[in-house]
């Protein structure tokens, strides 16, 4: 017995210790100079993107040949989880395109991606609002740059509009109003998913934040929010399948199966004719469309004000704090937010560029134009709130998530659902935040 | 006639030669398997949210009892595992009676009934599905053909469970080897003489097949058991585990806590309440099927 107890004692003496080790910063210090080797970069979007970044690197392959980069790409679903995975086990590319919220929620949170700081001589961070870049900074160290700041605004399919002469709504009653209009039809003018996207809870709280003045979840994790506020989010979900403006979840997933929107027949044909999405990623909704016919259409108001929409950094870039390559992921980092001919080839396909000089590029060359632009210059224009990283959570959206799909589905009333919702994220917030 | 071939042993003979040839097997057993499974039971009594990782003891085991996210999911897949094992194994069965008969070709259809196994649940698996089940979907379509309702499968809680039986039923193909080893190895007299005997088809299966195939039915019953309750890839890739987390399985349980939401602790102790859940199941079939080859 005694000595099941020591191998044990032993076994959990090596697996603690080892898993300390993986925690210690390992990170290599940069010599200052650009040496042959292989970068890892990934990132997530739709094929525009994609595209677009597979003809920048070609471009970096012409400038730096002996710094070869091998991309890594796909779609969102379960983009997070393989991140999080790779930055655990110590496999995590040099470069990363990663969302605000993972400086807290990956594994070691801001510690996973090196401190940029540390590398002035590579990364020209001149073109930075110091606002702007403040959104990658914790402690004092820059952990990642921001790429672009965007927000979720409404996309509408124009033709289908066009054909039931259908203005597009500017107040939320004019949107709830086409509910009738578009059921006559079989369509419907708005789509809103509780999968990775989770814009039925985002546009819920837009409308609650304009109606109340109140943000739902402050900078620092507190929320903001009553259950009574909740229960007016909820409220306006229900309304709006009431109201025949969206699919329940049970039709919507019924039609779509766990495809993402823009890969359904529905949306493709038009049966569902808008969407709320990022403008930095509103280019894979444009993809599966004839050329034109997705349209922005405006902020939603109360009549008075369009306060209560949100912007955040969208995308930023990092380097992994495990990366042997510094200098030169750097480098690869500086050529992607700078560098005028790069701007040119990627254009908006990750959002309106944050750096000036990959702005000034595109605006030379009239490339600051479509979708993204016109989303950037909606919010531009409004009084908006940034989202907070909070917010960005998983477990938190999953329990927002719930709480719809629970509404929607009639499992229960939107003041228990409130009452629960709101437990639940006080519950969570003061966990993490310990 | 005497062979002059000398065999020597490469190794030499001694007291530890055995022990040398399997010494590779020995080393990728602890390495790959006793340590990592020792090892996750530690990580179980630790919290590494806040990025370190803190010592907390049994309370991740604890709060297993009282999770109802465990409890349902757990709920989840015993259900799923009592639909799916008995369906096929009769499934994987039948269609091993089929082709265990001697015909020209029939090399091809123990292949064609195999290659779904191999297919697994992929994304061009995921979207044939979706073709199949979704509201307008090929299975919605014959339904309506028949003059039925149809059916909400992607939607409704009630039916959402059977695309993923489905789909594994549709990969019967292992199991259906194992019985089709089986059935060959029983020789032809046995059917001939109870033929003369008067024995039907029919009797001939219950009297004669399935009381000699018993070892490869323990056999298929256990594995599938097991693998069903470990089911984790269909329902992630063909529901997400919706609708209302009614194909929500304690396999996604797992990875939701480990790589969506980071509590690498909680879901190493949520491993360990699946290796009971399953250690409890195998225990009772052994029990079941002891009685039953005793009554056989």
């Amino acid at each position: 017995m005694k000595k099941i107890v020591l191998t044990a004692a032993a076994l959990a003496a090596v697996t603690l210790s080892s898993c300390g080790n993986r925690n210690q910063d390992i990170s290599v210090k940069p010599d200052g100079s650009l040496d042959p080797c292989t970068l890892r970069f990934s990132w997530w979007g739709g094929d525009d993107r994609h595209e677009a970044a597979l003809r920048a690197l070609e471009l970096w392959s012409e400038r730096y040949p002996d710094i070869t980069v091998i991309p890594e790409y796909g779609g969102w679903d379960g983009w997070t989880e393989k991140t999080a995975a790779q930055l655990s086990g110590g496999t995590a590319p040099d470069l990363m395109q990663i969302n605000f919220d993972w400086l807290i929620s990956m594994p070691k949170g801001g510690d996973a991606f090196y401190d940029l700081y540390s590398i002035p001589e590579r990364i020209d961070i001149s073109g930075y609002d110091s606002e702007v870049l403040s959104f990658g900074e914790m402690e004092g160290a820059l952990r990642a740059v921001t790429i672009s700041v965007s927000g979720r605004t409404l996309f509408y399919n124009s033709e289908v509009y066009d054909s039931l002469g259908a203005e597009y709504p500017e107040t939320w009653d004019e949107l709830i109003a086409l509910g009738s209009s578009f059921s006559g039809k079989g369509a419907y003018p708005l789509d809103l998913d509780i999968q990775s996207g989770g814009t039925a809870w985002y546009l819920a709280v837009v409308y609650v934040q304009q109606t109340t003045g109140r943000q739902f979840m402050t900078m620092d994790g507190e929320l903001g929010f009553s259950a009574e506020d909740i229960k007016l989010a909820l409220d306006f979900y229900r309304r709006l399948e009431d109201e025949r403006v969206i699919r329940t979840i049970q039709s919507r997933t019924d039609e779509d199966g766990n495809a993402a929107l823009y890969q359904s027949p529905e949306f493709i044909d038009g049966t569902v004719a808008g969407v709320l999405e990022w403008g930095s990623s509103v280019g894979k909704y444009e993809m599966v469309l004839p050329e034109g016919v997705l349209e922005a259409g405006p902020l939603l108001t109360d009549g008075e004000s369009t306060d209560g929409w949100m912007i955040k950094p969208s995308l930023m870039y990092a380097v992994s704090a495990q990366t042997q390559y510094p200098d030169e992921a750097a480098q690869l980092l500086d050529f992607f937010i700078n560098d005028p001919d790069c701007a040119a080839i990627m254009g908006t396909t990750r959002g309106i560029p944050a750096s000036s000089y990959a702005q000034a590029a595109l605006e030379e060359k009239g490339l600051l134009t479509g979708l993204a632009m016109e989303s950037d210059e909606l919010l531009g224009g409004a009084d908006t709130i940034m989202v907070s990283p909070y917010m960005e959570l998983t477990r938190i959206k999953e329990y927002c998530n719930e709480a719809i799909e629970k509404v929607s589905y009639g499992q229960t009333d939107t003041g228990a659902a409130a009452e629960e919702l709101y437990n639940s994220i006080q519950g969570y917030l003061e966990k993490i935040r310990k | 006639m005497k062979s002059n071939i000398k065999y020597t042993n490469p190794v030499g003979v001694s007291r530890y030669t055995g022990l040398l040839l399997i010494l590779p097997f020995i080393i990728g057993s602890l390495v790959l398997t006793m340590y990592p499974f020792a090892a996750s039971f530690i990580f179980g009594m630790t919290d590494s949210r806040s990025g370190e990782m803190v010592f907390t003891g049994l309370g991740n085991y604890r709060s297993l009892l009282s999770d109802p996210d465990f409890i349902d999911s757990a709920l989840v897949t015993l259900k799923y595992a009592a639909i799916l094992v008995p369906l096929k194994l009769a499934v994987s069965l039948f269609i091993a009676l089929l082709l265990s008969i001697e015909l020209r070709g029939i090399g091809v259809w123990r292949t064609i009934f195999y290659i779904p196994s191999i297919l697994g649940s992929g994304l061009a698996v995921m979207i044939m599905w979706q073709f199949l089940f979704t509201s307008g979907g090929l299975v919605n379509q014959l339904l309506v053909l028949c003059g039925l309702s149809p059916v909400s499968w992607y939607g409704d809680s009630r039916y959402s469970i059977y695309i993923i039986v489905l789909l594994r039923l549709w990969e019967s193909g292992s199991a259906m080897l194992i019985f089709l080893n089986a059935l060959k190895g029983i020789p032809r007299e046995y059917y001939e003489a109870a033929k003369v005997d008067g024995c039907g088809n029919i009797r001939g299966f219950f009297r004669i097949t399935l009381p000699l195939i018993r070892n490869a039915v323990f056999l298929n019953l256990v594995l599938q058991t097991i693998s069903a309750l470990q089911e984790f890839s269909a329902p992630y890739m063909l529901t997400g585990g919706g609708p209302m987390k009614s194909t929500y399985t304690v396999g996604m349980l797992i990875y939701n806590e480990m790589f969506r939401f980071g509590d690498t602790g909680y879901a190493n102790a949520v491993s360990w309440g699946l290796f009971v859940v399953i250690t409890a199941a195998v225990a009772v079939l052994f029990r079941l099927t002891g009685r039953l080859s005793e009554e056989i």
